[in-house]
């Protein structure tokens, strides 16, 4: 081959590389301008598309694309009616759920969907025997039979008010029951998920992507784009190169520092979208070897201690929010509490008072599981040094390492304390307390701060069983100021979910658990 | 030679067991609960239990080594905690990647690394050598992560030719190539350049010449092919390892293979993985540890396997 053929050869190539990029027609449907392929980058690979099993919400965000839930989030959280045609009827003891279904709606497989389906999937969920399935709080469910094709009746073990918010959960999606024998899927395993959503499954090459096309026959609005293509990019530079050269057309968790460049370059849009996830530094509250640890007025003053604002500014680029209550603003019985303003001096005569100058703490934080966390803990703990004290850390390992170094009783803690995220399945209060409820202290669940009041602990417990939902709200209110006031953690922030796409797309949603949306994006 | 083979591959059996249990207890030393970190954060501790008790990792250790020896000899390497999938399954659908990448990148380096070798060995002291022995060191010591990122800023980002990211495109391939060959290539040509000046100053090397030989024939029929036998160890020995997966290239390029399937497989303490990972790559060392010994035999025909 001489070097003309050479050129040509070269050329054609990069004729068909940039004609491959540009596929989307324009031509206008119902919901949107209808296009080819849409390009989404995430970061991790889904373990698997089996809705029983799913563990994180960017695989979840997959799953719901195909298959749906009885009830679903809107866009501000709040829950509303997916597959259930409307609110399910509750009885005056609170045990039993009688949920109306939508007719007319079909699997994509072509199977009628009905209250039988859904007694098959939510029976799936609850069943031992299927693989690595996490029903978490809906092992509430004590059975479930179809009283008709269109009711499903579900009863409880014991009255459960977040119910129907737990249902909008990925784990209680309802599967095509003939697609339980078909394409590799067994009832204990499934590998391509047969729903009624409003994508497809049509392709997945494990660590590179997932291909998923448009119901034709979906039931509510269609889709604008025939295909979506899940990339998985797990780098977050090689996203962002990814979507900069055009490879992709949405990316999710760009890096945060390259943020504000994002911001000004006119070929992207950023979403900060709001999320649940609360960081924070938890303290051991019953910690034998700096017992000053264990009053209030001590945890008090090393929340004055730390800069939140700073740190969200300068760490974490502006992508986050500071507490001002123990929780998100997004979740249900959310109220405002307080601020802890930086104050170091307040901080220092505050520890002066409780004989707590100059105390020794170690730090821990992970590294790399959730944006800055490392950098994070490294300026808590310069501000910490500020205020007299001597600061061991920030020690660090890999996630399993980490969490298995936290998850242990009181006695084996190896921290004082240690850098942490907590981001509820669903927008309830209920969730978020499993981080103050004395009951959950390892191995019972994930309080790792072992904090302990009986009073917290009483006012979550009946919230958690009461039918009154404005009765829920003050509980939940009450026991968020106790716990405020008791700082069982440095309150930090609330991170945002950053989502970047070009500027050719419109129509990307997100939802406030770190899920984004791109059911209905269409080209701009 | 067929006795020979049939020992080498008898004498693989006893090096795969010991390495089977090495790894067994390797990844059990890891700080970590495999079933909490399957389970994540949210899951309830009953949930946390049934999938303990689901992969059996509730059972003695010793009862877990068992069931795993006896399985791995009927070539069953178990089910992937991840994803449920079969550990052949999931190895083999990566596999082909980095074969692919570990072909490609070995071919540049090779080609490119022996031509820069013979080159810089033939004109030693000029300014031709001096700049490939720089190119050489500066292939060796660039990390790859930025040799990759320069490359993905250069041809994806500003001249739109090729693929950021991904095994989708068939171009895609190419980016990665390039940058796991630049280490490779970097190693071979020094091992080359080196090799070739210690056979130049031969004297069956004079005697060609002084018989006036073409240069040609004397560099390449009688230096090179001499020269050849460290080269090709420093090939293989690359080669080995870039079948295990070049973790770094594969996660700057998204590349689905064989490293990054392992360290998803770490960090989400996927023991099966993790082990049927590990062994495959040791059969891969031994494979090509053979194949490279046949390879001398045939590069020079006094060496004879008895």
């Amino acid at each position: 081959m001489n070097g003309r053929n050479l050129a040509l050869v070269v050329a054609g190539l990069l004729l068909a590389v940039a004609c491959g990029g540009n596929n989307s027609t324009g031509t206008s449907t119902g919901g949107g301008k209808h296009g080819g392929t849409l390009n989404v980058a995430i970061g991790i690979d889904p373990d698997t598309l089996d809705p029983a099993a799913q563990t994180t919400t960017t695989a979840s965000q997959i799953v719901d694309m195909m298959v749906e839930r009885l009830y679903t989030m809107d866009s501000s959280g709040n829950t509303v009616p997916q597959l259930a045609s409307g609110d399910p009827q509750v009885s005056s003891d609170g045990l039993t759920y009688t949920i109306p279904l939508r007719t007319g709606v079909k699997f994509s497989d072509g199977t009628a969907f009905n209250a039988a389906a859904a007694k098959q999937s939510i029976d799936r969920l609850l069943d031992p025997n299927t693989f690595k399935t996490q029903p978490g709080v809906l092992s509430v469910i004590a059975s479930t039979s179809a009283q008709d094709d269109s009711h499903l009746v579900v009863k409880l073990k014991s009255p459960f008010a977040p119910f129907v918010a737990a249902l909008t959960q990925t784990n209680a999606a309802i599967l095509s029951p003939v697609s339980l024998t078909q394409q590799g899927n067994t009832a204990q395993k499934v590998v391509v998920p047969v729903g009624t959503g409003t994508y497809v499954f049509k392709e997945r090459v494990a660590g590179d992507h997932i291909t998923l096309s448009a119901n034709t026959n979906y039931w509510g609005t269609k889709p604008n784009y025939d295909t979506q293509v899940i990339k998985i990019v797990p780098d977050d530079p090689s996203r962002e190169a990814l979507i900069r050269s055009g490879g992709a057309d949405v990316i999710i968790s760009p890096p945060l520092s390259d943020l504000p460049a994002l911001s000004k370059d006119s070929t992207v849009k950023v979403l900060a979208a709001k999320a649940d996830r609360t960081i924070f530094i938890s303290i051991d509250t019953v910690d034998q070897n700096v017992a000053l640890l264990q009053k209030p007025e001590v945890r008090q003053a090393l929340n004055y201690a730390v800069d939140k604002k700073t740190i969200i500014q300068n760490v974490m680029f502006g992508q986050a929010v500071e507490l001002d209550a123990p929780m998100s603003k997004t979740l249900f019985g959310y109220c405002s509490v307080g601020t802890y303003n930086y104050d170091v001096n307040k901080a220092k005569s505050m520890l002066q008072a409780a004989g707590a100058s100059g105390m020794t703490v170690k730090l821990g934080s992970p590294t790399g599981r959730y944006p800055q966390d490392i950098k994070v803990a490294q300026a808590v703990a310069g501000y910490l040094r500020d205020a007299g004290l001597n600061v061991q850390g920030p020690m660090t390992s890999d996630w399993p390492t980490y969490l298995g170094s936290v998850n242990v009783p009181p006695a084996q803690a190896k921290y004082d304390m240690h850098l942490l995220g907590w981001a509820p399945a669903y927008l309830d209060a209920s969730q978020q307390f499993e981080q103050f409820r004395s009951d959950r202290i390892p191995p019972k669940g994930l309080e790792t701060s072992y904090y302990s009041n009986q009073q917290v602990t009483d006012l979550v417990v009946k919230a958690g069983s009461e039918t009154d939902q404005n009765q829920r709200k003050t509980d939940y209110c009450s026991a968020s100021k106790i716990v405020w006031n008791d700082a069982p953690w440095i309150f930090l922030y609330n991170q945002s979910f950053p989502i970047v796409y070009s500027s050719k797309v419109t129509g990307v949603g997100s939802f406030p658990n770190e899920k984004f949306d791109t059911r209905y994006a269409s080209p701009a | 030679m067929l006795t020979y083979l049939a020992r080498r591959v008898l004498l693989a059996v006893p090096t795969l067991i010991g390495v089977a249990t090495v790894i067994f207890m390797l990844v059990r030393l890891l700080p970590g609960d495999p079933a909490r970190t399957i389970a994540g954060v949210l899951a309830s501790p009953e949930d946390v239990e049934r999938i303990r008790h689901q992969f059996g990792f509730d059972q003695p250790l010793y009862v877990q080594y068992v069931e795993f020896m006896s399985r791995l000899l009927h070539g069953d390497l178990g089910i992937s905690t991840r994803t449920g999938a079969p550990v052949t399954q999931e190895i083999l659908g990566r596999l082909p990647y980095t074969a692919e990448l570990a072909v490609i990148s070995t071919v540049i380096a090779v080609g490119v690394g022996v031509t820069l070798g013979v080159i810089a060995a033939t004109r030693r002291g000029s300014l031709l050598d001096l700049g490939i022995s720089g190119l050489a060191v500066f292939g060796l010591s660039m990390p790859v992560y930025w040799l990759g990122l320069m490359l993905i800023i250069l041809f994806a980002i500003q001249l739109h030719m090729l693929p950021a990211a991904g095994a989708q495109d068939p171009l895609g391939v190419i980016l990665p190539s390039v940058t796991l060959a630049a280490f490779s290539m970097a190693l071979v040509a020094r091992q080359a350049r080196s090799a070739m000046l210690e056979v130049l100053g031969q004297d069956y090397v004079r005697t060609a010449r002084a018989k006036g030989a073409p240069r040609r024939s004397v560099l390449l029929k009688h230096a090179l092919r001499n020269a050849l036998l460290p080269v090709i160890t420093v090939i293989g020995l690359q080669f080995g390892s870039l079948l295990g997966g070049a973790v770094l290239t594969e996660t700057v390029f998204s590349w689905p293979g064989v490293g990054r399937l392992l360290v998803d497989s770490i960090f989400s303490r996927d023991y099966p993985v993790v082990q049927g990972v590990v062994l495959m790559l040791a059969v891969a060392f031994i494979g090509v540890n053979l194949l490279v010994d046949l390879i001398y035999a045939y590069v020079d025909p006094r060496i004879r396997y008895n």
